[in-house]
């Protein structure tokens, strides 16, 4: 008896490992990679942190504009849509790995140009400062001396850095802190730890609807253009997906999307 | 960005790292003794409400405990948190640690034979005389190397901090990561944390070492 359950246990494990071995295999050769059906798969990157973009739904799924809008590109080209949600930091690592196809989650353009093949833009943003109505903070020029917050690796981040974008604004702050997702710099922001946040109009606008006391200032930041963002050599991909895109675009599916409630912020940054 | 820019930027991120790390220890350490002695208590209400203590800290993630201590203040009595990030993390971590090594001091000290008692009392000892004396020189030897690995699990464990955005070194590796698309950063801080980490290894053999009177 003892004996069957050792064979029984060596089995398993070889099974198991089988599996393990044969997954990333066949993804890395996306999107050449196809189901038992023959169907092509196509995996999306994503931060599940990202709302309106990418999120967790009220219902437990996951969802989100751009999860919304990549389902219909799948559905157009007869692809099986997969989901693949990762941390945002190690990206790069997922999708050079072949872990997912391409990043699709409100990512910009700006300053990553060389650093992806990507698609046609469908959506414009600005980057906006979000403070309490009652701060007392009403231009650019009033947050001197005072501690603004912004999401890591997020596009308002990069741009408070750059020196051709807006670092001698962030040098007249008291302080910029770092945070790992905007729903705890809100949260500071709330809580009085922080004055002001960065960060793009759309996401902004998430974080406070359903909430009053809020206000962005009148003067942008900067402006932004999103898209989607793959491997680089994977052009015929790219070129597949923004035949798709322009196709969506075309027939009034994507703008369809965007009619969404939990969407409005994006409806008037739509570009396609 | 070049490869010394990102190592000084990393370097200004170990320094926070460390500060972090090492007042951590300065407050854990002693009021792990004292939540140790609370512990085994007499007293059944004082040793009761210990254990409570030491099954939340250990029992919910450190991730958790900061960003209840930071924001508590605010959503409980409606408390402004300006300037409250860096005490926030010293309260969270340094209680956390005191509950494991208020258990590391607890095995330490029960440990000891009741022997060493009798022979004190016969000697004419007082209790305080005695722990001070004859078991504490005792117990520290024995639990140094479980201390030494709380030690090395701490080094590691501030990378936490940045829950509530303190710019600690692995926070900064993943922005520069995120920012050249580069996996160097990465590298780096595997360096750095190992390095801190040996050190910490060989500081504490040299104090085992020290401790080896008997052999």
């Amino acid at each position: 008896m003892k004996r069957f359950f050792a064979a029984l246990l060596a089995l398993s494990l070889c099974i198991s490992l089988a599996a393990c071995g044969g997954s990333p295999a066949s993804s890395a050769a996306a999107p050449a990679s196809s189901d038992d059906a023959g169907k092509t798969v196509f995996i999306q990157g994503f931060d599940l942190d990202y709302p309106p973009y990418s999120y967790l739904q009220n219902d437990g799924t996951v969802g989100g504009f751009d999860v919304e809008a990549c389902q219909a590109v799948c559905d157009y080209l007869g692809w099986e849509y997969m989901a693949r949600p990762f941390n945002w930091d190690v990206k790069d690592a997922e999708l050079n790995s072949g872990s997912c196809d391409c990043i699709w989650s409100g990512f910009t353009v700006e300053g990553r140009e060389d650093d992806y093949v990507w698609s046609i833009p469908y959506s414009n943003n600005t980057q906006l400062i979000l403070v309490k109505e009652d701060s007392g903070i009403n231009n650019l020029g009033d947050l001197a001396g005072k501690v603004v917050g912004v999401q890591t690796a997020t596009s308002a981040f990069d741009l408070l850095q750059d020196e051709e974008g807006q670092k001698a604004l962030c040098d007249t702050f008291a302080s910029l802190e770092v945070f790992e997702t905007y729903t705890i710099a809100f949260n500071d922001l709330k809580a009085g730890g922080i004055d002001a946040i960065a960060i793009d109009a759309t996401a902004g606008g998430f974080l406070i609807s359903g909430e009053t006391g809020y206000k962005f200032l009148d003067e942008e930041l900067g402006v932004e253009t999103y898209a989607v963002g793959f491997r680089k050599g994977d052009e015929a991909l790219r070129d597949q997906v923004n035949e798709a895109l322009q196709a969506l675009s075309a027939n009034g599916t994507l703008q369809k999307i965007a009619e969404k409630e939990e969407y409005a912020e994006i409806r008037e940054f739509l570009v396609l | 960005m070049t490869f010394s820019t990102m190592l000084t930027t990393m370097s200004s991120g170990m320094l926070k790292t460390c500060s972090l790390f090492f007042l951590t220890l300065w407050f854990s350490l002693p009021i792990g003794m004292l939540v140790a002695f609370g512990r085994m208590a007499k007293n059944p209400v004082v040793r009761g409400a210990v254990k409570i203590y030491i099954a939340v800290m250990r029992g919910t993630p450190l991730m958790l405990q900061l960003i209840m201590w930071y924001f508590g203040p605010f959503y409980l009595f409606g408390w402004s948190i300006k300037g409250y990030r860096f005490p926030a993390l010293l309260i969270g971590f340094s209680l956390n640690y005191a509950a494991y090594f208020a258990e590391i001091y607890r095995s330490g000290i029960e440990s000891m034979p009741i022997g060493q008692y009798e022979a004190a009392e016969v000697l004419g000892y007082t209790k305080a005389q005695t722990f001070f004396r004859i078991i504490l020189p005792q117990v520290v030897k024995r639990i140094l190397p479980a201390v030494t690995n709380e030690v090395i699990t701490l080094v590691k464990d501030t990378s936490l901090a940045f829950t509530i955005a303190y710019a600690e070194v692995f926070s900064l590796a993943k922005q520069i990561a995120a920012s050249q698309t580069s996996f160097t950063p990465f590298v780096i801080a595997g360096v750095f944390y190992f390095a801190a980490n040996y050190a910490v290894a060989f500081a504490m053999e040299r104090v085992e070492k020290a401790f080896a009177y008997f052999r």
